[in-house]
């Protein structure tokens, strides 16, 4: 895994939920709790997408809430960086070629990192987060050096 | 007297001075610009990055959202409808109906006070 280098705040997180069955939202909810506790690396949730570094989606995405995530990921100011957790969000899931579903998320707004599983456990979300973080750090550069 | 005492207000609590306030604020302008200056240059002018965020949901007016005067009264005017419901339709908001209601109510009291026929 990379360093990490360039990135001068801690990262945060907020977490969209659409359609999901809720057990990978309570697996990012455990990621919080004393046996993981990623707030001790400054990884925290936000309760507002204009304050957060890293868009965390659950679910399969119905058809309507597709304008509204799409809405929530336009508002996250940059760099920013989307994590997919859950097999519903990735590929559809259980619920794969639905008629009510707009996803898989990539088809609604682009994906940085996927976090397969259903539900995917604590330590691989937290490694699904470290990810995006150093993809932002790259955009982060990026936009760095645009501004020279 | 100099022309900046000449400018200067005195008084027992201090003093004014117009050249003073305009150094203060051209001070505030200074450290404002500077607060501006480092903020975060990547964001998006006139896309929804700058509008305010409502679980996602659209904002298209502020006047489907905003809390108006009339509606911090509005459990009042419904307990007293029926009061009301005869006040408001007296309330034209034509100036000639009010100074009419002003005169003919004024000729009553007159009235009254010269003690009748
Ligand atoms: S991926 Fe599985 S656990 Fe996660 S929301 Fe979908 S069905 Fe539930």
């Amino acid at each position: 895994m990379g360093k990490l280098t360039n990135f001068k705040r801690s990262i945060w997180v907020f977490h969209a939920s659409g359609g999901s069955c809720n057990a990978c939202d309570i697996e990012i909810v455990a990621v919080l709790t004393p046996r993981y506790d990623v707030e001790r690396f400054g990884i925290k949730l936000v309760g507002s997408p204009r304050h957060a570094d890293v868009l965390l989606v659950t679910g399969a995405i119905p058809r309507d809430f597709a304008d509204k995530l799409r809405r929530v990921y336009e508002q996250m100011p940059d760099p920013k960086a989307v994590v997919v957790v859950g097999n519903c969000g990735t590929s559809g899931g259980v619920f794969y070629d639905s008629y009510n579903i707009a996803g898989p998320i990539d088809e609604i707004i682009p994906v940085d990192v996927y976090v397969p599983g259903c539900p995917p456990r604590p330590e691989a979300i937290i490694d699904g987060v470290v990810k995006a973080w150093l993809k932002i750090e790259k955009l982060e550069k990026e936009l760095e050096g645009k501004k020279e | 007297m100099s022309w900046l005492e000449s400018l200067t207000l005195t008084s027992p609590s201090g003093f004014w001075n117009p050249l003073l306030w305009l150094a203060f604020l051209i001070i505030f302008a200074v450290i404002g610009y500077i607060i501006y200056s480092r903020g975060n240059r990547s964001y998006k002018p006139g896309t929804e990055q700058v509008k305010p965020f409502i679980s996602g949901n659209a904002v298209d007016d502020v006047e489907l959202i905003r809390v108006r005067a009339s509606d911090i009264y509005w459990g009042l005017i419904e307990a007293m409808k029926g009061y009301y419901a005869v006040l408001m339709r007296m309330h034209t908001g034509d100036v000639r109906d009010y100074i009419l209601w002003y005169l003919g109510v004024g000729a009553i009291i007159l009235f009254i006070l010269v003690g009748g026929v």
